[in-house]
C-alpha cells in the first residue's frame, strides 16, 4: 500500500491495530475523540475489542485487568482524562504490566481549553500518579512519527513490563499528513506465562500467577522499588531517542524543543539561517528517558552562547534542560500555553532577545 | 471550463476529505466570477482546522463567513447558530454550507430540515481517494448512503479532491481524476469539478480533464507553514 | 399571564449558546422560576457540569461553581456539609451523571445529602459531538455506536430514577419531561417540590428531565420531540418514583 492521508488521531488508532493491539478502552474527550470514533468502526472489522468505559478512572483499570492477563492493550485520552487515569497508571507500573497510553494534550489546568498544549510534560515525565514509578514517554512531531512510535510503544511496554506513554499535543492529533504504515508487527507479548494471570490451564501449569502492588514488608517494598529503578536505569541506557537539527553549523544558540513546537522551531531556524544567524536544535523524541548527554554535548559547542527551551507550557521541560546543561551556559525559556502555538516569527524574536 | 454553481451549495463528504479547503477556494473562485458569496461553517464535529480559521482573509475579499459567536469560536461545544436558518431562507447568489465529516457531520442538516425544505439545493460530495474508507468506489458509495440517510437529502454531484497535501504529485492528480470519473459513471452522479493545488498547476495538462478545475490555495495550514495569499488570483 | 412570560429574576437575558430546539433553555427557565418563587436567589449556589450546560453560569444570575466531569454531587456535598443553610443544586447531563459520575451521585443520594439534582437526559453526549451515553436507546446510532447501540455488548439504557429509588435512604426522585407544554407544567411542579424538600432539610432530591438534542440526533426540533415521545417516553416512564414521606 502507498501513502494515504490521515489525521493523527486516526493514524494512531490504525497503528495500534497494526501493532497487534486489538483491545481498546476509552472515554470520549476532545481533541482526541476521533481515535474512539475511528476504532468503533475498525475494531469490529478486525475482530478486536472496542469499549467505551464509564470514566477514565474505569478505563485505566480495564487496561490493568486486561493487561494483567496478558493482552496487548491501549487507550487514548486528553489531559483531564489522563489526570483521572493517573491512579490506574501507578498501579499498572507498580504491578509491572505493559500498557500504552496516548495523551493528546490540551490546555489546562482544570478544564482549560481544547487547543494544543504541552503542559502535561511534568505529569508524564515526573509523576501523575503516586509512588516511585516512571513512564517511558515518547513525543511525536508528525503523523508519520506518531505511527512509528505507537508501533514501537507496544514492544517497549512488553520489554520493560511498564506503561509507555505517547505524548502528543492537540495539533498532532488533529492535523492531516500523508502516512505510510510499516508492516504488521508479528510479535506476541513474550514471556507472559511467567507473570500474567492468564489462567493456569492456558499456560499448562499448576503454579498460580499473582499480579499485585501491595508489599507489607518494608524490606520487600524497598527491594521491589530497587528492581523498578533498575528497569528505569536500563531505559536510560537503551531507549534514549532524539533528533539533531543544524547541529553541524557554528550555532550561536541551541534550541531544545519537541513535538509540534519543534516543527515551528525548524522553520524559525531556517529563517534565521537565511538572515545569517545559525541556531541548532536538539529535539527529544523520548522525554523520559531524556537525551541528557545529547543536550550537554550540543551545549558544549564553543560558538554556542545560550540554550533556549521552547515549549507550549509555562516552562516545564526547561528544568530538565537546566539539569543537563549543568551550568555551562545560561538556560532560557520561551513559550505560550493556552492554545496559540507560537509562530516562527515569535520564536525568532525570542531567540534573538536572548543573544 | 468555468465552474457553474449558484444557489445553495452544501459541501459534504467523509471525514477529512478536504471539504473546508474546497469550500474556501470555491467561494473565492465564485466571488472572482462576480457572484455574491456567503459561507456558513457548520462543522460542529471537528475541533480544529475549520472555515472559521480563514474568516478574516475571506472577509477581506468580501466573502461573509457565518460562524458561532466569537466567545464560543474555540469552544468544545456543538453550537448551531440560529443565523444559519435565516441565511438559508434568504440565500445570496451563492450560499455555501461547509459541513462536518461523515454522516455524523451532516446530522445538523436534518435539524435544519425545515429551513431547507422546498429549496433548490446542490449537495456535493467531496472525494479524496487517498483517504481511508474512500479508496474504493464501494467505500465512497457507502459514505454517500450514510450521508443521505443522516441528512435526509440526496447527493447531486461529486467533487474530486485527490491529494496528499504537500506530497501530491502530478501522477496522483491524474490517478485521482480517473478514480472520480469512474465513480461518477458508476453512481450516475455528475463530476462537478476536480481540484489542483496552485503549486502543481504549471505541470498539469488541463486538456486531460473533461470537467472544470478548481485551483486550491491552501488556507488551513499548520502554524509552521504559510498559507498562500487568497487574493493572488486577483493579481 | 404576564407573570409566566416575564423573565425570571434568577435568569439573565443573555442569549444562550444552545442549539435551536434544545430543551436546556426551558429547563434553565423552570429552575430559575422556582428559585424566584421560593425567594431563595440570594442563598442558592448552582453547580455546572461538564457537558453542554458547562456555561450555565452565564445564564443563571446566581452563585455558581463549575465542577469536573461527573463530580458535581461531591462538590454539592462539600457545600451542604459546611453550609447547610445554602440551597444547592447540581445541573447534570446523562454522560456526566450516569457515566463518569455514577459513583458520586449514588453515594450522595445514599447519604441523603440535602441538595437537588436536575438531571438532563437527552440520550447522548451533546458537548463532545454525539457519542454514546449510558442512556442512549437500543439501536440508536451515535459516533461511538456507529452501528446502533448494541445492548448485547453495552447493556440496556440506564434508568437512573428507578435505580436511585431502590436506595433505602429516603429521597425525592421523579422523572419529568419538557418536550411539550403539557409536560412542562408538571415538570415545574416537580422541580419546586424538589427544592422545597431541600428547604425543609428533608432529603436528597432529583428530577430527571427527558430532553431533546436535535443537533446530535440529526432531527429537526419537531421530529426530535416526536422521537423523544415515541422512543424515550415508553422506556423512561414519567412520574414520581420515591418520596420521603
Ligand atoms: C475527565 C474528562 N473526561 C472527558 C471530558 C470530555 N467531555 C466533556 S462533556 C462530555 C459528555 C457530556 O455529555 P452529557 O453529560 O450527556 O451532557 P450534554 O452535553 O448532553 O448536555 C465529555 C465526555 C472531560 N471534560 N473531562
Ligand atoms: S448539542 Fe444537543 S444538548 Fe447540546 S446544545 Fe445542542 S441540542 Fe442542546
Amino acid at each position: 500500500m502507498g501513502k494515504i492521508l490521515m489525521k493523527g488521531n486516526e493514524a494512531i488508532g490504525e497503528a495500534a491495530i497494526r501493532a497487534g493491539c486489538l483491545n481498546y478502552f476509552a472515554y470520549p474527550i476532545t481533541p482526541q475523540s476521533e481515535v474512539a470514533e475511528y476504532l468503533s468502526r475498525r475494531m469490529p472489522e478486525v475482530g478486536g475489542v472496542f469499549l467505551q468505559g464509564e470514566s477514565e478512572v474505569a478505563v485505566s483499570y480495564m487496561l490493568f485487568g486486561a493487561s494483567a492477563c496478558g493482552a496487548r492493550v491501549f487507550t487514548t485520552s486528553s489531559s483531564p482524562g489522563i489526570s483521572l487515569m493517573s491512579e490506574g497508571i501507578s498501579y499498572i507500573a507498580g504491578a509491572q504490566c505493559p500498557a500504552v497510553f496516548v495523551n493528546i494534550m490540551r490546555g489546562g489546568p482544570g478544564l482549560g481549553g481544547i487547543l494544543p498544549s504541552q503542559a502535561d510534560y511534568f505529569q508524564a515525565t515526573k509523576g501523575g500518579g503516586h509512588g516511585d514509578y516512571r513512564l517511558l514517554v515518547m513525543a511525536p512531531a508528525s503523523v508519520q512519527e506518531a505511527v512509528e512510535m505507537v508501533m514501537l510503544a507496544f514492544p517497549l511496554a512488553e520489554k520493560y513490563r511498564n506503561p509507555v506513554m505517547l505524548l502528543g499535543d492537540g495539533l498532532i492529533g488533529q492535523m492531516m499528513e500523508p502516512v505510510e504504515f510499516p508492516d504488521h508487527l508479528k510479535s506476541e507479548p513474550t514471556n507472559k506465562d511467567e507473570w500474567a494471570t492468564n489462567g493456569m490451564d492456558t499456560r499448562g501449569s499448576n503454579k498460580r500467577n499473582l499480579v499485585k502492588t501491595l508489599f507489607l514488608d518494608a524490606g520487600k517494598l524497598n527491594e521491589h522499588n530497587l528492581m523498578l529503578k533498575a528497569k528505569y536505569d536500563r531505559m536510560k541506557r537503551e531507549e534514549i531517542r532524539y533528533e539533531l537539527y543544524n547541529i553541524e553549523s557554528d550555532y550561536k544558540a541551541l534550541i531544545v524543543s519537541y513535538g509540534t513546537m519543534s516543527r515551528v522551531c525548524k522553520t524559525a531556524i531556517d529563517n534565521m539561517k537565511d538572515e545569517g544567524l545559525e541556531v541548532g536544535m536538539v529535539r527529544p523524541q523520548t522525554l523520559f528517558p531524556f537525551p541528557e548527554n545529547a543536550v550537554y554535548e550540543a551545549a558544549s559547542k564553543e560558538s554556542c552562547k545560550v540554550v533556549v527551551s521552547i515549549e507550549m507550557s509555562m516552562g516545564q521541560m526547561v528544568e530538565d534542560v537546566e539539569r543537563c546543561v549543568k551550568g555551562k551556559l545560561p538556560v532560557k525559556w520561551y513559550g505560550k500555553c493556552g492554545g496559540d502555538v507560537p509562530t516562527p516569527e515569535e520564536v525568532v524574536e525570542a531567540v534573538k532577545s536572548f543573544l | 471550463m468555468e465552474i457553474d454553481l449558484d444557489g445553495i451549495v452544501i459541501i459534504v463528504g467523509n471525514y477529512g476529505s478536504g471539504k473546508t479547503e474546497v469550500c474556501i477556494n470555491l467561494a473565492v473562485n465564485r466571488k472572482m466570477a462576480g457572484l455574491e458569496v456567503r459561507i456558513a461553517d457548520l462543522d460542529l464535529v471537528n475541533p480544529y482546522f475549520r472555515t472559521r480559521e480563514a474568516k478574516t482573509r475571506l472577509a477581506e475579499l468580501g466573502i461573509e463567513v457565518v460562524v458561532p459567536p466569537k466567545q464560543y469560536m474555540q469552544a468544545d461545544l456543538p453550537i448551531l447558530s440560529p443565523v444559519v436558518a435565516g441565511m438559508i431562507r434568504q440565500p445570496s447568489q451563492l450560499t455555501l454550507l461547509d459541513m462536518g465529516g461523515n454522516d455524523v457531520g451532516v446530522n445538523v442538516l436534518a435539524a435544519l430540515g425545515d429551513a431547507l425544505s422546498g429549496r433548490k439545493i446542490h449537495v456535493l460530495q467531496v472525494v479524496n481517494p487517498f483517504r481511508p474508507f474512500t479508496d474504493t468506489a464501494e467505500g465512497c458509495l457507502k459514505i454517500r448512503n450514510e450521508i443521505e440517510m443522516a441528512s435526509r437529502l440526496s447527493i447531486s454531484g461529486i467533487i474530486g479532491n485527490a491529494n496528499l497535501i504537500d506530497e501530491t504529485t502530478v501522477e496522483d492528480i491524474y490517478t485521482g481524476y480517473d478514480f472520480v470519473s469512474g465513480l461518477s459513471k458508476e453512481s450516475g452522479l455528475p463530476l462537478k469539478f476536480v481540484t489542483v493545488a496552485a503549486e502543481l498547476m504549471p505541470e498539469i495538462d488541463i486538456k486531460h480533464f473533461t470537467c472544470p478545475v478548481l485551483l486550491i490555495e491552501r488556507q488551513l495550514v499548520p502554524p509552521w507553514k504559510r498559507s498562500i495569499s487568497l487574493a493572488s488570483k486577483m493579481k | 399571564m404576564g407573570k409566566t412570560f416575564a423573565k425570571p429574576e434568577a435568569l439573565s437575558d443573555q442569549h444562550t449558546h444552545y442549539c435551536p430546539g434544545c430543551t436546556h433553555g426551558i429547563i434553565h427557565r423552570l429552575v430559575a422560576e422556582v428559585i424566584d418563587e421560593l425567594g431563595i436567589k440570594g442563598r442558592t449556589v448552582g453547580i455546572a457540569p461538564v457537558g453542554c450546560a458547562v456555561l450555565a453560569y452565564n445564564y443563571f444570575i446566581l452563585d455558581f461553581q463549575e465542577a469536573a466531569h461527573g463530580r458535581a454531587p461531591a462538590m454539592a456535598t462539600g457545600i451542604k456539609r459546611v453550609r447547610p443553610d445554602l440551597i444547592v443544586f447540581t445541573y447534570q447531563g446523562d454522560g456526566d451523571l450516569a457515566s463518569i459520575g455514577m459513583g458520586e451521585i449514588i453515594h450522595a443520594a445514599n447519604r441523603g445529602e440535602k441538595f437537588t439534582t436536575i438531571f438532563v437526559n437527552n440520550a447522548v453526549y451533546g458537548m463532545t459531538g454525539g457519542q454514546m451515553a449510558p442512556t442512549t436507546m437500543p439501536g440508536q446510532r451515535t459516533t461511538t455506536s456507529p452501528f446502533g447501540r448494541n445492548v448485547k455488548e453495552v447493556g440496556m439504557p440506564i434508568k437512573m430514577a428507578e435505580l436511585l429509588s431502590a436506595l433505602e435512604t429516603p429521597g425525592y426522585i421523579t422523572r419529568q419531561s419538557v418536550i411539550k407544554p403539557k409536560y412542562i407544567v408538571r415538570a415545574k411542579k416537580a422541580v419546586k417540590k424538589a427544592f422545597q424538600y431541600q428547604l425543609e432539610g428533608r432529603c436528597f432530591s432529583l428530577v430527571e428531565v427527558i430532553s431533546t438534542c436535535p443537533t446530535n440526533w440529526g432531527l429537526t426540533p419537531v421530529q426530535a420531540v416526536k422521537w423523544a415521545e415515541e422512543t424515550m417516553l415508553p422506556y423512561y416512564k414519567l412520574g414520581e418514583f420515591k418520596r420521603p414521606d
